[in-house]
């Protein structure tokens, strides 16, 4: 506990912990100083001066080192002949703050005299209007008149890219330096800066591509003014024109909170639509920041290839034709089997599962990493909190690219070392993580040698001791280079390790699934099993019950003769869709509610945003209509009343409700509309910030690794080793909609160490055909030193259908100039 | 050839003065370096000296960008810098500016055909009181031609080589 000290502030006594800057103990008193540089994130900058505040320190005695006391017996005050800001300043005992006094309104007021004698006051037209810091501090503090002439004002470019997703305004900017501090100081990726000086100053990146970071858009929330506007927005509502509706977001495993901001309008037909996304404030999960994939991602919920109504073989039916064709579908098949992916909600799945159990038919996973089950018995439990590691603490992550596939946890780790915890990385390549964290140990191994990792952990001394001596174990584990079956046994050995280490069933440890899915962890918890080979379920079973999920679009599956009845249901039209014979056609997550569970076992609500699409069902609805026609009883309108069902009969979701999960906590920084100066623009959180499940009992506690089941491909001389990786902007099915996002996507690659790329004859930009077992692909050639030699790196959902390791041979396509 | 094979010895001495630990404190030492080779930085050199500190290229940008006697554009060999601050036209220098420029046959801020010479107007360089004054930029050298008339300012140009 660090010292407390007590000041006062326009009158009002403030007790902070020693070392607090003033602009914030002034701000936990209930007081705004007004700022535009400082954010409670950041680092202070001292740049923008706008926190200029009268600051009186006891005088003291240098003989006695006692406060010098004047003729009433009170502490002598010393004012420095000038104002002081207060988001440089710390506190210190006895200090005497004005923030309001007539000297100190002055400084403010010239301030924003100063800062608006260039800035172009395009109010009506820019996208900031309406919650910007500028406009509200310039009502506040600012002179009602400029004594400059407007003539005067310097013009400068209004439309500059920074890169494809977000434009800089150079006369808007009031040079403030948040984003480039938060580029570089929270991201550790310094793409912004300033270029040249003085009156000249302006922003700018000169990465390749510009403003190369995942965390873009979040610049946009902290920038005060308009200077910086995301491509998705800009130009295309008022803020006040906008609702708000919290959710979670649903691109992969880490449960950002956000909230969508949509409106009714005309060049949408009248419609109600999404208009932007938003960060949410969960300082559990994501603080104050989304990544770029999760706030322009969002397209495909209006994308033209949404299912609006059944149909039935090929054609559109009732809804009543569609599922008595479905049922009978069921009923008829004596082999069958349901498939469902992580993108369906807690109630979806468990209704789902009810059906399964009904027909006696098995309720897989669509998922391309497995362990689940591990995660679920030693995955965090309830009042875990990632923000809380630090010094002490440890963290391994394992066979992962957090940065690629849960940006979020990426900044969460990075934090966390930043903050003194220990960082055990272990991949086959040199990830982002490993170069823009610090106390960090890298255990490297070849593709193929998953199986030895943790026994490579377990032999490196000092690892070893860092594991065992660590206060808190969080171990995130994902599946680079592996197939389901080996991601399964490393999931195993990571909870393994946990055991040995005495770190398993504690608060702020345990095992986390970078899971490409929102709610996969959710599948797992409510009983889905693993299924290691899709293309048998296809050539074998006499009906399939497929639920978003697209798997002869992702590759894993392919039309081989004999096929079963198929009752696809999804939002999207997607390659799978046509194979069907019965398409039910579901709503959005976005036009519904449910909850999700986090990798972190974090269960989350989300909320209805816009209105159903079409005729389109929730999955739970559309589930439970077709269990009433096979004879079994399912809630089909409340989602609230499902997750009470789920919590009464899982033993983890006991005790939880949707009116638990709703509930919030007081979090610092402050956030809103008042605070939008302080913190940015990024949402209060009002609607719940989830709650982690609860540990399961005692005695599942002693794990032995299941022995690898299939043998693991290595890189070997002569011959090159196709491996897939996640990439975060990919050109799956739920992102190409996107089409701000095509540039980030890019074409379907593959990437190659140079002298692989030397021996195999071919340079980058090239474009080359890939052959392996019996398949092939064009794709373009990328050079990167990371990439181990003799290994083609292959991203996932590219147009490349490669799914597991394997051996290749590339050709020449076409000779690039 | 890159800064790194061309320069390794020199390099090395330039990061042996940090520690290895602060060594983007070697910035400004290496863009001199590169500035020495080409007369500016270019984005390559830029690109090799962001490796060599293990920063960001757009930080070696920034340091680049904030001081005015980095340049990043190819110009003349030597660059001719005028003060012309209230100071220096007081006494003058407006007048040898646009009398140089003339004799030059180019206007401030251009370079003259044969690639020689580039005329710029610039701050404060310190001598005021002995305008009009002028520095030559070549290579990491710079040198002062004080109390200047444009005869004397034509017979320097004249001795560089």
């Amino acid at each position: 506990m660090s010292k407390m000290v007590t000041l006062t502030i326009d009158g009002i006594k403030v007790t902070v912990p020693e070392g607090t800057l003033l602009v914030d103990a002034a701000r936990q008193a209930g007081i705004h100083i007004p700022v535009f540089c400082y954010h409670p994130k950041l680092e202070p900058a001292g740049m923008c001066r706008m926190c200029l505040v009268e600051i009186g320190r006891p005088m003291i005695d240098r003989n006695t080192g006692q406060p010098i006391l004047d003729e009433n017996g009170q502490p002598k005050l010393q004012f420095l002949g000038k104002l002081e800001t207060a988001c440089t300043n710390t506190v210190s005992e006895g200090m005497v703050v004005f923030t309001q006094s007539e000297k100190a309104r002055q400084g403010q007021k010239a301030t924003v005299e100063f800062l608006l004698t260039s800035h172009p006051l395009d109010c009506p037209i820019c996208d900031k209007g309406g919650e910007c810091p500028l406009q509200d501090l310039t009502m506040a503090y600012g002179p009602a008149q400029s004594r400059f002439e407007y003539e005067d004002k310097i013009h400068l470019a209004k439309h500059v890219p920074l890169g494809d997703l977000i434009y800089l305004d150079r006369e808007r900017c009031i040079l403030c330096s948040r984003c480039i501090r938060f580029q570089a100081e929270l991201v550790g990726e310094a793409v912004l800066t300033f270029d040249e000086r003085g009156r000249s100053s302006q922003i700018v990146t000169v990465s390749d591509p510009p403003f190369d970071s995942v965390f873009s858009g979040n610049t946009t929330d902290i920038c005060p003014v308009g200077a910086l506007t995301t491509a998705d927005f800009r130009f295309g509502a008022r803020p006040w024109e906008l609702k708000a509706a919290a959710s979670i977001c649903s691109q992969c495993a880490v449960g950002c909170n956000i909230v969508y901001n949509t409106r009714r309008e005309a060049r949408s037909d009248g419609r109600i639509v999404i208009k932007r996304v938003l960060p949410r404030q969960n300082e559990e999960v994501n603080d104050l920041w989304i990544c770029d994939k999760g706030r322009f991602g969002y397209h495909y919920t209006e994308s033209r290839a949404r299912l609006t109504a059944p149909r039935a073989e090929g054609r559109p039916v009732s809804w009543e034709q569609a599922l008595q064709k479905a049922a009978e579908g069921l009923r008829s098949a004596s082999q069958k089997a349901l498939i469902a992916s992580g993108r369906l909600s807690n109630e979806d799945l468990y209704t789902l599962k009810r059906l399964a159990d009904h027909l006696q038919m098995p309720a897989y996973l669509y998922t391309p990493i497995g362990g689940g089950e591990w995660v679920r018995r030693y995955g965090l439990s309830t009042g875990s909190d990632l923000s809380a590691l630090g010094k002490g603490d440890a963290i391994l992550v394992v066979a992962s690219d957090l940065y690629e596939e849960a940006p979020l946890w990426y900044l969460r780790v990075r934090q966390a070392a930043e903050r003194g915890a220990a960082l055990i990385i272990a991949h086959p390549r040199t990830t982002r993580l490993e170069r823009q964290a610090p106390h960090q140990y890298v255990l490297r191994y070849a593709y193929g040698d998953e199986g030895e990792i943790i026994e490579r952990l377990r032999r490196e001394a000092k690892i070893a001791q860092t594991l065992h001596e660590a206060r808190n174990l969080v171990i995130f584990f994902g599946n680079e280079g592996m197939g389901l079956e080996q991601s399964e046994s490393l999931a195993a050995a990571c909870a393994d390790l946990l055991v040995e280490t005495g770190h398993a069933g504690r608060i702020h440890n345990g095992l986390i699934g970078v899971w490409p899915h929102p709610n996969a962890q959710g599948a797992w918890e409510l009983g889905f099993q693993p299924i290691f080979d899709l293309q048998p379920l296809f050539e074998t079973m006499d009906a399939l019950y497929l639920v978003a999920l697209d798997p002869f679009g992702d590759g894993w599956v392919r039309q081989n003769g004999r096929k079963p009845f198929l009752i696809v249901q999804d939002i999207l039209e997607t390659a799978t869709v046509r194979q069907a014979d019965v398409v039910l056609a579901a709503c959005a997550y976005t036009e519904r509610e449910g909850t999700f569970t986090s990798g972190e076992r974090r269960v989350q609500r989300y909320y209805p945003a816009v209105p159903r699409y079409g005729d389109s069902r929730p999955d739970f609805a559309i589930t439970a209509a077709l269990g009433a026609k096979l004879g079994l009883n399912l809630e089909a309108q409340s989602a609230a009343r499902l997750f009470q069902e789920i919590a009464g009969a899982f033993p983890a979701f006991k005790g939880l409700d949707y009116a638990r999960l709703a509930e919030t906590r007081p979090q610092w920084p402050p956030t809103g509309r008042a605070d939008y100066p302080f913190s940015g623009t990024a949402q209060p959180n009002t609607q719940g910030m989830g709650k982690i499940l609860s540990a399961v009992a005692e005695g599942t506690m002693t794990p032995l690794p299941p022995t690898m089941q299939k043998e693991s491909l290595r890189p070997e001389e002569g011959t090159l080793l196709l491996v897939p990786i996640h990439r975060l902007f990919d050109a799956g099915s739920l992102l190409t909609p996107s089409a701000l996002l095509h540039g980030r996507i890019g074409a379907p690659h593959i990437i190659l160490h140079p002298k692989t790329a030397q021996e195999a004859g071919v340079t980058a930009g090239e474009k080359v055909l890939i052959e392996w077992e019996d398949r092939q692909a064009e794709a373009l050639v990328k050079v990167e030193e990371h990439v181990p030699v003799g290994v083609g790196l292959v991203p996932r959902s590219m147009g490349i259908p490669l799914s597991r390791a394997a051996r290749a041979r590339l050709h020449l396509a076409e000779r690039v100039r | 050839m890159s800064l790194a094979q061309k320069y390794s010895q020199e390099i090395q001495a330039i990061f042996a003065k940090y520690p290895p630990e602060q060594k983007r404190s070697a910035i400004m030492s290496l863009l001199y370096l590169a500035q020495r080779e080409e007369g500016y930085i270019s984005q390559e050199a830029m690109k090799e000296i962001a490796d060599m500190l293990e920063i960001s290229v757009t930080e070696v940008a920034g340091v680049a960008g904030f001081y005015t006697l980095f340049h990043r554009q190819k110009e003349g060999k030597y660059r001719i810098q005028v003060c012309t601050d209230l100071p220096c036209a007081l006494r003058g220098a407006d007048s040898f500016l646009q009398e140089l420029a003339q004799a030059l046959g180019v206007r401030p801020g251009e370079t003259t055909p044969d690639g020689r010479f580039t005329l710029e107007e610039v701050m404060c360089v310190g001598a005021c009181h002995r305008a009009p004054v002028f520095q030559v930029q070549h290579g990491d050298t710079i040198t002062f031609h004080e109390n200047m008339s444009l005869e004397e300012a034509l017979a320097v140009l004249k001795k560089l080589e």
